[in-house]
C-alpha cells in the first residue's frame, strides 16, 4: 500500500447551500402559492403595483430555479464532488465567493423584478448589470469546480461529475447567448437580435434552462446519492454513459417545440419537435437507471422516507420526460399550447423531481454533515405525504384546465361560430380548477414547514462537522497506462477533454438552428407596411413589459381557424422585425393581443385598465390604477432611440433629438380622443396610460388598416 | 416511406437531416464502444459512491486488458 495524504472535506460551504436552498425554497414556493390564490381572487394584490401577478410571477420563477434549485445544485455538487474526487474544495476564497455571490444575485432578483425591471425573457428576465454579476460567479464556480477535479487524488471521474461539467459549459454558452443585449441605462437594455430570432435564441435558452439547470445538474446528484441512501450501486453504468452522451446531444435542439405553429420557419419547428421526440430515450435511459439502482432495496423504500423522496422524484423525472416529448408533437402541442397543462406539466417537473429529490437529499444529508440522527422519522414520512397529494392537487387540476380551456377556444357552434366568442367565457369555466391548484400548493408549503421543523430539530440535536478528515493515496501513485484503452476511460481521466467533447456534443445543436436564423436575412420575409414604434409607443411597450403583461397575454396568433376567427390575421413573422424583446408570450390566461390594435376605442382601453370587470365584469385581471396615476417618464427616451438605431431600427438620423417633442405630439391626440369620449384628468396627456394605449393600439396594425390611437 | 415521412414533416432541409445523422452516427457508436469495456471496470465506476471512506485508486485498478 502506498502512502496516504490525511487531508478534510470542507462542510461549512455545503452547510451554507443547503441553508440557502432550504430559505430561498420557502420563498419561492410561498410567492407561487401568493401567485396561484391572485388568480382566484385578484385583489389579493392589494392594489400594490410590486405584488402584482405580472411582477411576482418571474419572482417565483426565478426563486424556484435560481435561488432554491440553484443553491440545492451547488449544496450537492460540494458535497458530492469532494467526496468523488477524494479532494477538499480547490479554494476556499472562490467557494465564499460563489456562495456569497449567489446570494447577492438572488438579492437583487428579488428587488429588482417587483419593480418591474426585467428583459422580459423567461427565466432570464434579470437586467444586463445583474447578468454580468451571474457570469462573473458562474466562472468563479467553473475555476473553483475545474481547480478541485484537476488536483483530485481519485483518477477517474465518476458519471455524476461529467453531468456537473456539462451543465457548467452549456449554462455559460446559453446565459452569454441569450443576454447579447445593448444598454440603454442602468437598468435597461434591448436584446441584440429581434422579433423571430430573438424568440428562438430565447427558448433555445429557455428550454435548455430546463435542460441544463433543472435536469444535467440533478442527474449528476440523483448518480450520487441514490446509490448511497440505497447503499446500492448504480444499477447500470453503460447506460449511464450513452444516457448521458445522448441526452446532452439531444437536448439543445429541443427549445423550438416552444414555438410550434408560431412564425418561426417550419424548418425549425420541425427540428424541434424531431429532436424533443427523441429525448424520451435518453430521459427514460436515466430514470430507469435510477429506478433499478433499487433493485433488492425496495422493501427499504416502505420505511425509509428520503427513498420514498427519490422513487418519487425520480418517477415524476420520467412523467415530465414522458410529457415532454408528447407536448412537442405538432398535434398535441395544438391543444396544449398557451394553456395550463403547460402550468402542470412544469411542476411536476419542479415540484416533484426538483422538489422532492432536494428534500431526500437534505434528509440524508444534514444528519451526516451534524453527525446526528433524523429528529423524526414520522415527521418526514408525513412531509412525503402531504407534499406527495400537493403536487396531485396542483398538477391535476391544471390538467383539467388546459383541456377544458382549450376545447372551448376550438369550439364552433353547427353554423360555423365560435360556441364561446367571448375568451373570458373560458377563463370563468376554469376559476374552480385554479382554487383546487392553491389548495394543492398550500399542502406543498404545509409539507415544506413540517420538514423545516425536523431539519432545524435535527440540526439542533448534533454538532457541526466543518472539516470532516478524510485518506487516500495521492494522485503519484496513480498508474501510467500503457498502449491501447478504451476511449471513454481515456476521457473520464481528462476533464479537459471531456469539458471540450461536451461543448462540442452541445453546440452542434445551437450552431445549426440558430446560425442560419440570425445570419440570412430572407428567413424573415419584410413587410413595407410594417413600421418601428413611435416614441410614445415605444414607452408604452416598455410599460408592457414592466408590468409583466406578457405573463397573461401572448402576441401570437396560430394559423387555427379557431384563432383567426377569435383574433383575426395569424401572425407573419415580418411583423415582428422591431420587436426587441419578443414578446410572443407563453401562456394565456387572458386573450391574444397581436391584433387587439383597433379593435376597442381609447377610451375601452382606459377604463379596462381602471378595472377590467367595468369592461369585463368576472374578468380576473387585476387593475392597474397607478398606470392612469403616475406620470411617464422621457428621460430615457432619446437614449432608446440611439439604441435601436444602433441595432438597426430604421429611425432616421438625428431622430433622438425631437423622439421626446413626436411623444408629446401623439400624447395630445390620444388624450384628445379620450376627452370626446368624456374621460378627462389633470395632465392625462402626461399619464403611463396613454402610451401603453398608444402600443396596444398600434398591435398588429402593420398588416392592417392604421390604428385608433389619437385618430 | 423515409422520403413521405421527410417531407410531410414541413420542408425539412439537409441541416435536420445532417443532424440526424450525425446523431444516429454518434449514438451507434458510443454504444458498440460502451459494450465493448470491461466489466470489472464497469463494476469498479458503478460502485464509486458507495467509496467514500474506502477510496479507489489505479493502483489496486487491475481491470486492464
Amino acid at each position: 500500500m502506498a502512502q496516504v495524504e490525511k487531508f478534510s472535506y470542507d462542510n461549512a460551504i455545503v452547510r451554507k447551500f443547503a441553508y440557502a436552498s432550504i430559505i430561498f425554497g420557502m420563498v419561492g414556493i410561498l410567492v407561487g402559492l401568493i401567485a396561484a390564490l391572485q388568480l382566484v381572487f385578484p385583489a389579493l394584490n392589494l392594489g400594490i403595483p410590486e405584488t402584482t401577478f405580472g411582477r411576482i410571477r418571474p419572482l417565483h420563477t426565478n426563486a424556484a430555479i435560481f435561488a432554491f434549485v440553484g443553491n440545492g445544485i451547488f449544496m450537492g455538487v460540494y458535497y458530492s464532488l469532494q467526496r468523488l474526487l477524494k479532494a477538499r474544495m480547490f479554494s476556499k476564497a472562490l467557494s465564499e465567493f460563489h456562495f456569497w455571490g449567489w446570494q447577492a444575485i438572488i438579492l437583487a432578483a428579488a428587488i429588482t423584478l417587483p419593480l418591474g425591471i426585467t428583459s422580459a425573457k423567461e427565466y432570464a428576465e434579470l437586467e444586463w448589470p445583474i447578468d454580468l454579476a451571474i457570469a462573473l460567479v458562474w466562472v468563479a464556480f467553473g475555476i473553483n469546480m475545474f481547480g478541485t477535479i484537476l488536483k483530485r487524488r481519485e483518477q477517474h471521474l465518476y458519471v455524476a461529475i461529467w453531468f456537473y461539467i456539462a451543465t457548467w459549459v452549456t449554462v455559460t454558452v446559453l446565459h452569454i447567448g441569450n443576454n447579447l443585449e445593448l444598454p440603454v441605462s442602468l437598468w435597461k437594455s434591448y436584446p441584440v437580435f429581434a422579433g423571430v430570432q430573438d424568440a428562438l435564441i430565447q427558448w433555445w435558452y429557455g428550454h435548455n434552462a430546463v435542460a441544463f439547470f433543472l435536469t444535467t445538474p440533478y442527474l449528476g446528484l440523483m448518480y450520487y446519492f441514490l446509490p448511497k441512501a440505497a447503499n446500492r450501486p448504480v444499477y447500470s453504468y453503460k447506460l449511464s454513459i450513452i444516457h448521458f452522451w445522448a441526452l446532452i446531444f439531444i437536448y439543445i435542439w429541443a427549445g423550438p417545440h416552444h414555438l410550434l405553429y408560431t412564425s418561426l420557419p417550419d424548418w425549425a419547428q420541425s427540428l424541434g419537435t424531431v429532436f424533443s421526440v427523441m429525448l424520451i430515450a435518453p430521459s427514460w435511459g436515466g430514470m430507469l437507471n435510477g429506478l433499478l439502482t433499487l433493485r433488492g432495496a425496495w422493501d427499504r423504500v416502505r420505511q425509509d422516507p428520503v427513498l420514498k423522496f427519490m422513487v418519487v422524484a425520480v418517477t415524476a423525472y420520467g412523467m415530465a420526460t414522458f410529457e415532454g416529448p408528447m407536448l412537442s408533437i405538432k398535434s398535441v402541442n395544438a391543444i396544449s399550447h398557451y394553456t395550463d397543462w403547460t402550468i402542470g406539466h412544469v411542476h411536476i417537473g419542479t415540484l416533484g423531481w426538483n422538489g422532492f429529490l432536494t428534500f431526500g437529499i437534505l434528509y440524508w444529508m444534514l444528519p451526516r454533515l451534524f453527525n446526528t440522527k433524523l429528529y423524526s422519522q414520522k415527521l418526514a414520512n408525513a412531509h412525503f405525504w402531504i407534499g406527495t397529494l400537493g403536487i396531485l392537487f396542483y398538477a391535476i387540476p391544471l390538467y383539467w384546465a388546459g383541456w377544458t380551456q382549450s376545447l372551448m377556444w376550438k369550439q364552433f357552434t353547427p353554423d360555423g361560430f365560435l360556441q364561446y366568442g367571448n375568451f373570458l367565457e373560458t377563463v370563468t369555466q376554469i376559476i374552480p380548477m385554479y382554487g383546487l391548484r392553491a389548495l394543492g400548493g398550500t399542502l406543498y408549503v404545509a409539507g415544506y414547514f413540517v420538514m423545516l421543523y425536523n431539519l432545524v430539530k435535527t440540526v439542533q440535536s448534533g454538532a457541526f462537522i466543518g472539516d470532516e478528515a478524510a485518506e487516500a493515496p495521492p494522485a503519484s501513485t496513480w498508474a501510467v497506462h500503457a498502449g491501447k484503452e478504451h476511449w471513454h476511460r481515456w476521457i473520464e481521466r481528462r476533464p479537459v477533454q471531456m469539458l471540450i467533447a461536451s461543448t462540442i456534443a452541445i453546440l452542434i445543436g445551437g450552431i445549426v438552428e440558430i446560425f442560419p436564423m440570425a445570419m440570412i436575412d430572407d428567413q424573415v420575409p419584410r413587410i413595407e407596411s410594417v413600421t418601428p414604434y413611435t416614441p410614445l409607443e415605444l414607452e408604452g411597450r416598455d410599460i408592457y413589459i414592466r408590468e409583466g403583461c406578457l405573463g397573461c397575454h401572448s402576441q401570437m396568433v396560430r394559423p387555427f381557424r379557431s384563432e383567426t376567427e377569435r383574433y383575426g390575421e395569424y401572425s407573419k413573422s415580418g411583423e415582428f422585425i422591431y420587436d426587441r424583446p419578443f414578446l410572443w408570450g407563453s401562456k394565456r390566461t387572458g386573450p391574444d393581443l397581436h391584433r387587439v390594435g383597433g379593435k376597442y376605442p381609447d377610451s375601452w382601453h382606459y377604463n379596462h385598465m381602471m378595472d377590467p370587470e367595468t369592461t369585463s365584469p368576472g374578468s380576473i385581471m387585476p387593475p392597474y390604477p397607478w398606470l392612469l396615476r403616475d406620470e411617464l417618464s422621457t428621460k430615457n427616451t432619446a437614449a432608446k432611440i440611439r439604441t435601436l438605431q444602433k441595432l438597426g431600427t430604421p429611425y432616421p438620423d438625428g431622430y433622438d433629438q425631437i423622439a421626446v417633442d413626436d411623444l408629446q405630439k401623439q400624447a395630445k391626440m390620444v388624450a384628445e380622443s379620450l376627452r370626446k369620449d368624456g374621460i378627462d384628468a389633470e395632465k392625462l396627456e402626461e399619464k403611463e396610460i396613454i402610451a401603453l394605449i398608444a402600443y396596444l393600439q398600434k398591435l398588429g396594425t402593420g398588416i392592417k388598416p392604421a390604428p385608433q390611437a389619437g385618430n | 416511406m423515409f422520403k413521405y415521412i421527410l417531407e410531410n414533416a414541413g420542408n425539412i432541409n439537409w441541416m435536420a437531416i445532417s443532424a440526424l445523422l450525425t446523431f444516429m452516427v454518434i449514438f451507434m457508436v458510443s454504444v458498440a464502444l460502451v459494450f465493448k469495456h470491461n466489466p470489472a471496470y464497469i463494476n469498479r465506476m458503478a460502485s464509486m459512491p458507495l467509496d467514500d471512506s474506502n477510496p479507489v485508486n489505479s493502483e489496486i485498478d487491475n481491470h486492464e486488458k
